[in-house]
């Protein structure tokens, strides 16, 4: 197999043995490549100076005594909800099952009930209500602008595969918060939708938070 | 820039350097003797029901099989020998109160690890947070005060120390990618899965660490011929 010097890195990030042999070979000819080599490996031998794997002889009873002492808290949970239902009579175990039921049915008779058409007066946001909320919105998104311009040089070159999929969900946050715009645009005081934007908006500023976490 | 251009004189601190590099083999193989990769998985099966069963000789095995590397791992990301010991025992915790909700999608020591690096920067934060606090509290009582320089107590660091400090400038995922796969000696498959990454997201991830490392521990231009004067 023949290796380049233009071949190096990638067989640095995901070369094959195979590839690995054939760089080895061709670094004894290439004092580029042997330098480089020789660095790449020497940080892997660095690392064992991160390596200490002494036994910590107190740990494991402090562990031991810990798992001990929450195996015990569960179990007693669990003998507190076993013990009050066990030492009822049978008669009464027949009848809190019974109750029981009974709520499960109501409940289930009480979700499927017929829909009325929808009472929107909560739910629709009075004018001066309306005028705050355009304001925070309008701050909030300055700020978001301001974090996106933060992320902006790593999103323009992602230099990982993370940094790709970070960029493609933000385009596609940014279509989505178009959409809801727009349809905010048409019915202003819906609050359901204004509360679905929001959510827009605070995942788009956890996912540009996370890029600049990771900037850091 | 070769291994002479790091800032560390590599093959003082680790003597041997010279004569090892010729057997070191970045390439880790993915391929496990089949007999030994299948007992591995029914060793893990086998601690992971017995963990569920609420039998604590299997958290027991669990540490003597791993535990010093759980406890190396969470010192490298926490700094600190007793953070370290904290993190473990909350992971062997959070085991013990998980166990029921593990399914085997990945190896139980796969699952383990990934419980103990989600510890370890949980405590990373909650300390951070104490330090602001402390922070702002010393800062009302002394902002005169004069405060040592960083780097000036390690203008001659070890290699650990020169590494340790190097790793924290690294993002989170390139630091705990290393320290999986170069220090405590994960494969690829096994790091996508502790850190919910793909396999090839994890290989680049190692690339752009070592990257900068080696950028980070190269000494500025014309230092030896400073230090030659």
């Amino acid at each position: 197999m023949n290796v380049t010097c233009k071949d190096r890195d990638r067989i640095f990030e995901d070369g094959t043995a195979a590839e690995w042999i054939a760089l080895e070979g061709h670094a004894e000819t290439c004092a580029s490549c042997g330098e480089e080599l020789r660095s790449w490996k020497s940080l892997s031998l660095a690392a064992a100076a991160l390596r200490d794997h002494a036994e910590s002889p107190a740990l494991w009873p402090r562990i031991h005594q810990a798992l001990t002492e929450q195996a015990d808290a569960i179990q007693a949970r669990r003998w507190s909800w076993r013990s009050l239902i066990g030492n009822l009579p049978l008669s009464w175990q027949a009848a809190a099952a019974t109750a029981f039921v009974a709520v499960l049915m109501i409940s289930a008779g009480w979700l499927l009930r017929p829909n009325k058409p929808p009472v929107q007066q909560g739910s629709l946001l009075k004018s001066k209500g309306l005028t705050e909320v355009e304001h925070a919105e309008s701050a909030y998104v300055q700020a978001i602008d301001k974090l996106a311009a933060g992320a902006k040089p790593q999103l323009d070159n992602p230099a990982t595969p993370l940094m790709a999929n970070y960029r493609e969900k933000l385009l596609v946050l940014d279509s989505a918060i178009d959409d809801l715009r727009a349809q905010a645009g048409q019915n202003p005081s819906n609050a359901h939708l204004r509360y679905e934007l929001l959510a827009m908006y605070q995942e788009k500023q956890r996912t540009l938070e996370e890029i600049l976490e990771e900037k850091r | 820039m070769g291994i002479m251009g790091l800032a560390l004189a590599w093959e003082t601190r680790i003597p041997s350097v010279a004569q090892r590099e010729r057997r070191v083999e970045p390439f880790r193989g993915q391929i496990a003797a089949p007999d030994a990769a299948e007992a591995g998985r029914a060793e893990d099966t086998a601690l992971a029901a017995a963990c569920r069963s609420g039998d604590l000789r299997a958290y027991e095995r669990l540490y003597s099989l791993h535990g010093a590397r759980m406890k190396n791992l969470a010192r490298n990301i926490l700094g600190s020998p007793t953070d370290a010991e904290d993190a473990v025992q909350e992971t062997f915790l959070k085991v013990q109160r998980g166990i029921a909700s593990f399914r085997g999608q990945s190896s139980f020591v796969t699952w383990t690890f990934r419980i103990l690096v989600n510890t370890c920067y949980d405590a990373r934060r909650s300390r951070l947070r104490k330090k602001e606090v402390a922070a702002d509290d010393e800062q009302q009582r002394d902002d005169a005060a004069p405060r040592p320089e960083p780097h000036a107590a390690v203008a001659h660091p070890s290699l650990r120390m020169a590494l340790e400090r190097a790793l924290a400038k690294l993002t989170r995922h390139q630091r705990d990618v290393f320290l999986l796969y170069e220090v405590e000696g994960f494969r690829h498959a096994e790091i996508s899965s502790m850190l919910e990454i793909s396999e090839a997201a994890s290989k680049n991830t190692l690339f752009q660490a070592k990257k900068n490392l080696r950028q980070m521990l190269e000494p500025p231009r014309g230092s030896y011929a400073a230090g030659a004067r």
